[in-house]
């Protein structure tokens, strides 16, 4: 059987997010990537499952939940596997948590956190499409709208 | 969810039950006063924008509960001119009062100043968002003028909402509230002023029927509530078609004479032109009673929740 090749080059340790929609991979790796992280990119790669995505790499660590908050909020259908010695030893989707605490602003210009110093917190309605409302003022917003911090 | 200490934010927050208490209270307050239930307690009304009705029906409703008073009623003369947080005023007159009733005019600020007060916090009006006790004491004029037909398993009672509907906070926390009782909802509003479609999603999720009526004209036969709004001019770019638009929005005595004798008009005030004056002697004006319905509603929420009954 012919050797399979890896589009973005393949990882010893580390994570991969995958199923990114392509329009947001190059957000994602600016979010999940911190200072000294070897980091890998693909945009663009064919999907049976969404047609076209990215895919992020980052070699070495796992990521922080704060991290997986804003994942989750940017990418919420996205998948994450965690590598070790080359191996997936988990493949899940990202977990959307319940709510979203002060990781982004609320899109309604006259919200009350738009003016005070004041966490957000937004509410999920909805998985797919990912739908939120804003604690404060009670709009509904879909995830995209937001204005990740 | 104990009344004593209990904020009143959103009309989201309260069930079906829990209104029915409130209005329960009301009726007992207004039957059988009780001038000394407050005696001893402390209200705070902080009205960072200006307020008339609220204000001196949260004010009455204190002070004939033997309660009493202190408060601003404008931004200017606060602390927040010097660029103080709304957190910090709230946690400052906390210390001085009992329960604080707050109107401000960002959309969530009272949802902030319950995250920080100890106080019960009353939400007088929040920028665009909620004000509940405007549809606490709405709810409460309906179901005194028609007893038990919001909650019984007969026919539907038909209300009409009328005027501006997309940005009016009143009709769409009063949309909610009545989503959890027996009723037939319609609406009648100029184009681009329509109810938002997820007010209406949610009522239909709720199981209730909103349909919407092409004119006035029709809305006066078939209803037996109709709660008309104000139209705000800053709402339409062009004034030609606001003073055109004005001109249908606008019930007059001789259109009430095809209305059923039982109907009721309702407003929140202040009414500008949508309601003629010589709407105000017919037996189908109703929305100053309306108005003073805010005193009891108001005196059974102060009561519940500084632990008094």
């Amino acid at each position: 059987m012919p050797k399979r090749t890896m589009q973005v080059e393949a990882i010893d340790h580390g994570t991969v997010v995958d199923h990114i929609p392509s329009a947001v991979t190059l957000r994602v790796a600016e979010l999940i990537a911190e200072d000294g992280d070897q980091v890998f990119i693909g945009v663009n790669l064919k999907s049976k499952k969404v047609g076209n995505k990215g895919v992020v790499k980052i070699a070495s660590r796992e990521l922080r939940p704060a991290t997986l908050s804003r994942l989750a909020l940017l990418a919420p259908h996205a998948t994450m596997c965690i590598i070790r010695d080359y191996q997936v030893v988990a493949k899940d989707p990202i977990p959307v948590p319940d709510s979203f605490t002060d990781i982004a602003l609320c899109p309604n210009a006259n919200c009350v956190t738009n003016h005070e110093r004041w966490p957000t917190q937004f509410d999920v309605l909805s998985q797919r499409p990912l739908q939120v409302r804003c604690l404060h003022c009670e709009r509904d917003f879909p995830a995209s709208e937001l204005a990740i911090r | 969810m104990d009344w004593p200490g209990r904020h009143v934010i959103s009309i989201e927050d309260f069930s079906r039950d829990d209104i029915l208490h409130i209005l329960q209270t009301a009726a007992e307050l207004e039957a059988h006063p009780q001038p000394n239930l407050l005696a001893g307690c402390l209200m705070a009304t902080l009205f960072f924008e200006p307020s008339t009705r609220t204000r001196l029906s949260f004010e009455a409703a204190m002070s004939k509960l033997g309660g009493q008073i202190i408060g601003f009623s404008s931004a200017a003369s606060t602390s927040a001119k010097k660029g103080e947080s709304l957190a910090d005023t709230i946690r400052m007159a906390e210390q001085y009062a009992d329960v604080l009733v707050m109107r401000h005019p960002r959309d969530g600020s009272a949802r902030l100043a319950s995250q920080v007060s100890n106080s019960p916090i009353i939400n007088g009006g929040d920028g665009a968002n909620q004000h509940p006790t405007q549809t606490f004491l709405d709810l409460y004029t309906i179901a005194k003028l028609f007893p038990d037909r919001l909650t019984h398993d007969g026919p539907p009672l038909a209300i009409t909402f009328a005027g501006d509907l997309r940005y009016g906070r009143t009709v769409h926390s009063l949309l909610t509230a009545l989503s959890n009782f027996n009723v037939r909802l319609y609406t009648v509003a100029p184009r681009g002023l329509e109810m938002p479609a997820h007010h209406l999603s949610r009522a239909a999720e709720r199981g209730v029927i909103v349909e919407t009526l092409p004119t006035l004209h029709e809305a006066v036969q078939l209803t037996d509530v109709l709660y008309m709004t104000r139209l705000q001019e800053e709402r339409f770019p062009d004034p030609v078609e606001f003073e055109h638009v004005k001109a249908t929005y606008r019930i007059n005595a001789e259109m009430l004479e095809r209305a059923q004798s039982h109907m009721r008009l309702l407003h929140p005030l202040p009414r500008v032109n949508e309601i003629a004056q010589d709407v105000d002697a017919t037996a189908h004006a109703h929305y100053f009673p309306q108005a003073g319905n805010g005193v009891p509603v108001r005196q059974a929420l102060l009561g519940l929740v500084l632990g008094r009954l």
